[in-house]
């Protein structure tokens, strides 16, 4: 039985520059940075829901404003059925036990004068009304600990003594002290040397089995949320262009942008070099998106309609959807 | 066969830390042929940015090289003076490309001058009367960005690098560093920072460009994937050794070392969804501690008694392919593998 966890609707999320007295007298007006514009998507329980795209297309901004790290203009983000975007402190409080956050940066993350026995502790001193001493604390550290093949003797370190692939093992420990329902990993891999990632990418799935959890996985690295999600979108300057189960998505690409995106993909293979379709230039920027299909600049199959109309997403069959005018005639 | 450009011979270098002596590399042989791409590849810390620096002599003041040689179209780039590899070398037969080209490129100075420069210095060096003036430089240095496909390279040259994108500071970068009398190339590196139709984009320059001048490229990278495209020959180190060289097919299809069949094992891309990745048990051990014999051999699902003790020699196994197991050489072909 799939359920839904996530609905998002129609999210928009954007920011501004030039708002301040400076630019008010000197600079040349509002600028609007359309960083996430008009998403709607649905993370399955239990599943991987994989995010892709270039840097600066919205996919960090989209995991953050799930969260509302960042507040968004307008739509909705229903959690359980509860929207978060109307959620007062105290039940943003609540909704943020059930749902964490792997940073990128994991060095960055943590308090470089706690040790690691504290930044894992952190959450679990947050829980309302569970009071607990300082021998079950400790317990529980050294058990999330081992849960991330890491030493109990590990929780007196402090956060520079470990490697990074260490480190990013404390960051999933800490996400996983609440027990959480939902987490949205942000590159979880990112500057790790393959084998390490390996061995990431393993403790990861053994957890989400164990655990039951649902995971955002937000990469640029398309190897891996096709090895790792079951659903996947991909977005292109703040918005979905395609979406669907990672499988159609790889097997039945519809949208050039993911053809290009996956050709270009380097792969390790015996036989020889592949073909791979090369964009032009580079993705344009988000104040000024431009009119009608925001891939028309870049896209080879590039025609009339497509300058002047926003193709729609539409359902492909079997929840595979694509934006794109060639799909939709 | 033609004649081989560079040839790495014994090159042997430490880094000396106080009472700590790091092997950073290790009786490293190889050689690059003329217009060949080879590919180097290995976990962080396997000497190989060290290898590329040692053979532009940009070595930090700890840095010793122990022994060896390095013969760049029959000189030995080791017995040159500082000046001569200023003058005749660096930047100019050998160049190289960073990972980072934010870090490469001055903040504060438009492409302009920083182009502009080099060609200067290059200029004043193959002819010290030359009487070239700032314009003809300007004009060079467009003419080089028009190369790297930068659209209108005439008013691009006067913006500053926080006006440009990472991929085409990449491009800036290569066009400083590819000339017609570049023979070597050495990309540390190069497209790690980017995103993926950036990379293909720049590894696409790169390999055309290099065709067009006939220049050899050193690539180093721990993206097996972009190697397997770009690469004629792979060279797999570890822990300041070569552990595997071979061609690009042979190496990546039939692997002749446990430690490059575990690499390849590692790689979600090959691994379908669910299955279980290599995760290579322990770590690359820190230099100045490295283990007896093989210095895989603690993390080596297949090493034996032999292992611990006798330090593999790399002997070519097939032809033109090198490996440096000690079992693969006494068995003959073995399957790695790990899962």
């Amino acid at each position: 039985m799939e359920v839904d966890l996530i609905q998002i609707r129609n999210l928009k999320t954007y920011f501004y520059q030039g708002k301040g007295l400076l630019s008010k007298l000197f600079g040349q007006g509002l600028k609007i940075v359309h960083a996430v514009d008009g998403v709607s998507l649905t993370i399955k329980k239990g599943r991987t829901f994989g995010l892709v795209g270039e840097s600066g297309c919205g996919k960090s901004t989209l995991g953050n404003t799930i969260f509302r790290l960042v507040e968004p203009l307008e739509g909705e983000i229903l959690f359980k059925g509860h929207d978060v975007v109307k959620m007062d402190q105290k039940e943003l409080r609540q909704f943020r036990q059930q749902a964490q956050i792997i940073f990128q940066d994991q060095f960055g993350c943590m308090n470089p004068r706690m040790t690691v026995g504290q930044i894992i502790a952190e959450p679990l001193l947050m829980r309302q009304g569970v009071k607990v001493s300082q021998e079950e604390l400790g317990q529980e550290v050294a058990e999330l600990l081992r849960s991330v093949n890491l030493d109990p003797d590990a929780s007196v370190k402090f956060p520079n003594e470990f490697s990074g692939g260490q480190a990013r093992r404390i960051g999933v420990a800490r996400a996983i002290a609440l027990q959480p329902t939902f987490i949205m990993a942000d590159e979880p891999t990112s500057g790790l040397d393959i084998s390490t990632a390996a061995t990431i990418l393993n403790l990861m799935q053994d957890l989400q089995d164990k655990m039951d959890i649902t995971y955002l996985w937000v990469s640029h690295n398309l190897n891996q949320v096709k090895y790792m999600s079951d659903d996947m979108a991909v977005m292109y300057l703040g918005k979905v262009v395609e979406m669907g189960q990672t499988k159609d998505v790889f097997e039945q690409m519809a949208h050039p942008y993911t053809k290009a995106l996956i050709s270009a993909v380097p792969k390790v293979d015996a036989e020889g070099r592949k073909k791979t379709i090369f964009l032009e230039g580079e993705i344009p920027s988000p104040i000024n998106p431009p009119s009608g299909c925001y891939f028309r600049t870049r896209c080879p199959y590039v025609f009339q309609r497509c300058e002047q109309e926003e193709p729609p997403l539409v359902d492909l069959g079997g929840e595979h959807y694509c934006a794109c005018h060639l799909q939709s005639n | 066969m033609s004649e081989p450009l560079l040839e790495v011979s014994n090159l042997t270098l430490d880094y000396n830390l106080g009472d700590r002596k790091m092997r950073a590399l290790d009786r490293i042989n190889f050689t690059l042929e003329k217009g060949e791409v080879l590919g180097v590849a290995g976990e962080s810390g396997c000497g190989k940015s060290t290898l590329g620096l040692a053979i532009l002599r940009l070595l930090p003041r700890v840095a010793e090289i122990r022994r060896g040689a390095v013969l760049f179209d029959g000189t030995n780039l080791l017995e040159l003076s500082e000046e001569q590899m200023e003058q005749e070398i660096r930047g100019q037969k050998i160049t190289m490309i960073f990972q980072n080209p934010q870090n490469a490129l001055n903040p504060v100075f438009r492409i302009e001058s920083q182009m502009t420069d080099i060609l200067r210095v290059q200029d004043r060096y193959q002819n010290p009367r030359s009487r070239k003036r700032r314009w003809d430089f300007k004009q060079q240095a467009i003419e080089r960005l028009k190369l790297t496909g930068i659209a209108d390279p005439e008013a691009r040259i006067s913006n500053y690098p926080f006006e440009f994108s990472g991929g085409m500071k990449q491009r800036v970068m290569i066009g400083m560093a590819l000339s017609s009398g570049t023979s070597l190339l050495l990309a540390d590196e190069a497209t790690t920072a980017l995103d993926v139709t950036i990379e293909a984009q720049i590894n696409r320059l790169i390999t055309e460009l290099a065709a067009e001048y006939g220049t050899s490229i050193l690539y180093v990278t721990h993206n097996l994937g972009v190697l397997s495209e770009m690469a004629d020959r792979i060279m797999i180190m570890y822990a300041g050794r070569i552990f595997e060289v071979g061609k690009t097919e042979a190496v990546f299809g039939s692997p002749r070392h446990p430690y490059s069949a575990a690499l390849l094992e590692s790689l979600p891309s090959r691994q379908d969804r669910g299955k279980r990745l290599l995760a290579i048990p322990g770590f690359v051990p820190p230099l100045d501690r490295l283990p007896s014999g093989c210095s895989f051999h603690p993390r080596c699902a297949f090493a034996q008694e032999v292992c611990h003790q006798a330090v593999p020699p790399l002997i070519e196994v097939d032809k033109g392919h090198w490996s440096a197991c000690l079992l693969d050489q006494k068995r003959g072909r073995q399957k790695w593998k790990w899962i």
